[in-house]
């Protein structure tokens, strides 16, 4: 003779309880209540931080330090900031072997040497007296005047500028309707986090350098209303001719 | 819950911000390091290179590196892809390599030249090139032509000739050298003769002379013959031809009853019509690209400046405005730039270059003699121009950005008014 078991039945929670009907649709609304509250946690902090409606930055460079020149007059040749200060190279030690046939020098030597020669003639670099500018200008600055521009935006203008060079073979046509956009995104600490080309120029040469310009440019910590925007989405950068 | 999970992204998406965007502009344009490593068999070879290091230097597109860095041994390393060790070249800089080798046969020099991509380690280009010994520099300007092209996709300019006024102690002779300024040949003996500019076809010069005693007038001279016969004796006066790109006219400048102006002439002779009627000096006529306008130099205003016109005289428009003496206009093969000579404050002459389109006006000479007369290589990308920076006036060329000026005669009277010649077959 069997003893009849009181039988175990397991119920989905979601399925509801015979016994008590109204924790099903409560558990649901508990859940969807959550979920909002997640979903709320996550977007508002976004709407209500949107950062202002920016107008598009107008391209601003450093000014120059100088003395605004007659617009009458031809220009003057634009030249390049004059160098940091830095400690005179040191001359190579002279070789103890002064005599006898000239020694093959290492490869080390040879850039040793080249970098003092170039370390002289920075040295020898006489500043232009008549270089134009601005009384208020900046020693580093690389135009004689600028337009208002957006701060930020002008001195990572200014930054990836300095590395934006194409290679002399690529052909005229190609350099004069060059047209490539990279997208970047910079960190808090002003770092380029990541860059993709939105549009290649069509020519690996020009994409080549233009990606080269991105990985040596060091940018500065972007200010804090724009550094969640450059860090998410990021900053266009349209090169042209 | 997915529909209310898309519903929250989408959300999410547009409330994005708008991502900024910046425009950078002004390329600098650097030279492409290329290696040259030592050829193999005739020496001649090594002669052969020189001559297209100096091409290669020159032209600004070629940054040479320094053989002595070299770490593959040419010799050992052979002339195919697949027996070079890129990566030693790779190591020094170089994103190109030219490996030659040379022979003789009897008067002939025979090279073998190939171009290697480095980064792909691959054969771009190769050849064999011969000339009589004699003419061994021409080996070196083909190739070095092909070099461009296989580049740029244009054609080099190496193989072009500059014809030019070379001072001699029986005064101011026509001349014209090859691009770099080797073999010169003096085309004219006597009298004083200036601004040679090439007639279609390269095979002959215009020139303005003062042979026949009574001013100057204008004379072309058969490069071959230098057989020299009158081209314009109109007027005081008849100087600074310049010949159109289409090649079917000529403009000059011309005095009649104390008035200098600019004129048109058919190069098959007929009537001349004239240009300009102000009642200032018009001259140093410089054609467009497109043959639509013409450059010139002007008094009109007050002092010397450079305007342009429609090819029948309408449409004067003011190119120049700084500077008091802004003279020798010569028109870009781009058409975007014209290069002049002014005088700036210190009244000493240099180049300068004003865009056509914006007037913003560039400097590419400062602080080295005296600079003037520029005049484009065919191809745009190099300019030629008389500089005393060196004691006596001599040809140099430069960059259309101011930059690897090369000095490229060294006439022991001194050379000057250079005009650089066509494309070789143009």
């Amino acid at each position: 003779m069997t003893e009849a078991r009181p039988q175990t039945v397991y119920r989905s929670l979601l399925g509801g309880d015979p016994r008590i009907g109204w924790l099903g649709p409560g558990l649901l609304l508990a859940i969807a209540l959550h979920v909002l509250v997640v979903a709320a946690a996550f977007f508002l902090p976004r709407l209500l931080d949107r950062p202002h409606a920016l107008r598009k930055p107008v391209i601003a460079h450093l000014v120059a330090l100088g003395k605004p020149r007659d617009s009458q007059l031809l220009p003057r040749k634009e030249s390049e900031p004059p160098a940091a200060a830095s400690a005179p190279a040191k001359p190579a030690a002279p070789s103890k072997a002064a005599s006898g046939p000239p020694r093959q020098l290492s490869r080390q030597e040879m850039m040793e040497r080249a970098l003092a020669g170039a370390a002289r003639r920075t040295q020898d670099e006489k500043p232009d007296p008549e270089r134009a500018g601005q009384e208020t200008g900046s020693p580093s600055g690389t135009a004689a005047s600028a337009e208002e521009g957006e701060k930020y935006f002008g001195e990572v203008e200014d930054r990836i500028h300095a590395n934006y060079v194409v290679p002399s073979v690529i052909s005229e046509r190609e350099r004069l309707y060059l047209s490539a956009t990279v997208v970047i995104y910079i960190g808090r600490d002003g770092s380029i986090v990541k860059h993709v080309m939105t549009k290649p120029s069509g020519n690996s040469f020009i994409d080549q350098a233009l990606v080269l310009a991105i990985q040596r440019t060091r940018l500065p910590a972007p200010p804090a209303e724009l550094a969640r925007l450059v860090r998410d989405e990021g900053l266009e950068i349209n090169f042209k001719p | 819950m997915k529909r209310l999970l898309l519903l929250a992204l989408a959300a999410g998406t547009a409330a994005h911000a708008q991502r900024p965007t910046i425009d950078i502009s002004g390329a600098r344009v650097q030279a492409y390091p290329i290696a040259l490593a030592p050829p193999s068999g005739a020496p001649d070879g090594s002669d052969v290179m020189d001559v297209l290091a100096a091409d290669f230097d020159r032209s600004g597109l070629f940054r040479l590196l320094d053989p002595r860095s070299f770490l593959a041994d040419p010799a050992k390393e052979g002339s195919s892809a697949s027996t070079i060790d890129f990566s030693k070249w790779t190591a020094v800089g170089a994103q190109a390599l030219v490996k030659a080798a040379a022979k003789v046969e009897g008067d002939t020099v025979k090279v073998d030249f190939r171009l290697f991509d480095v980064p792909h380690a691959s054969e771009m280009l190769r050849g064999e090139y011969s000339a009589p010994r004699a003419a061994l520099r021409q080996i070196a300007h083909r190739f070095g032509d092909d070099v461009v092209r296989a580049f740029t996709q244009e054609p080099g300019i190496f193989q072009t000739r500059i014809a030019y006024v070379r001072e001699t102690e029986n005064g101011k002779q026509i001349a014209v050298a090859d691009s770099d300024g080797y073999a010169p040949q003096q085309l004219t003996s006597g009298s004083i003769n200036l601004l040679p500019a090439w007639m279609p076809g390269g095979r002959s010069l215009a020139f303005s002379s003062f042979r026949n005693g009574a001013g100057a007038h204008l004379y072309q001279v058969d490069l071959a013959t230098r057989a020299v016969q009158p081209l314009v004796t109109m007027g005081d006066f008849a100087t600074g031809a310049v010949f159109s790109p289409d090649g079917i006219r000529f403009a000059f400048s011309a005095s009649q009853a104390e008035n200098t102006d600019i004129w048109l002439s058919p190069i098959e002779g007929g009537a001349v019509r004239r240009l300009t009627d102000s009642r200032g000096i018009d001259i140093s006529a410089s054609w467009s690209p497109d043959g639509k306008r013409i450059a010139f130099v002007s008094d009109r205003a007050g002092s010397p400046q450079i305007y342009t016109m429609a090819i029948d005289g309408s449409d004067v428009r003011r190119v120049t405005f700084q500077g008091n003496y802004n003279q020798e206009p010569a028109w870009s093969p781009k058409g975007d730039l014209i290069a002049f000579s002014g005088r700036d404050e210190h009244r000493v002459f240099d180049l300068y270059v004003v865009n056509v389109q914006t007037g913003k006006v560039g400097r590419l000479t400062q602080s080295e003699g005296t600079n003037e007369k520029p005049s484009w290589a065919p191809n745009g990308r190099l300019l030629v121009f008389s500089s005393t920076r060196s004691g006596k006036k001599q040809l140099w060329t430069i960059l259309p950005d101011g930059s690897n000026p090369r000095q490229i005669t060294n006439d022991p009277r001194g050379a000057s008014d250079a005009a650089w010649g066509p494309l070789a077959g143009k």
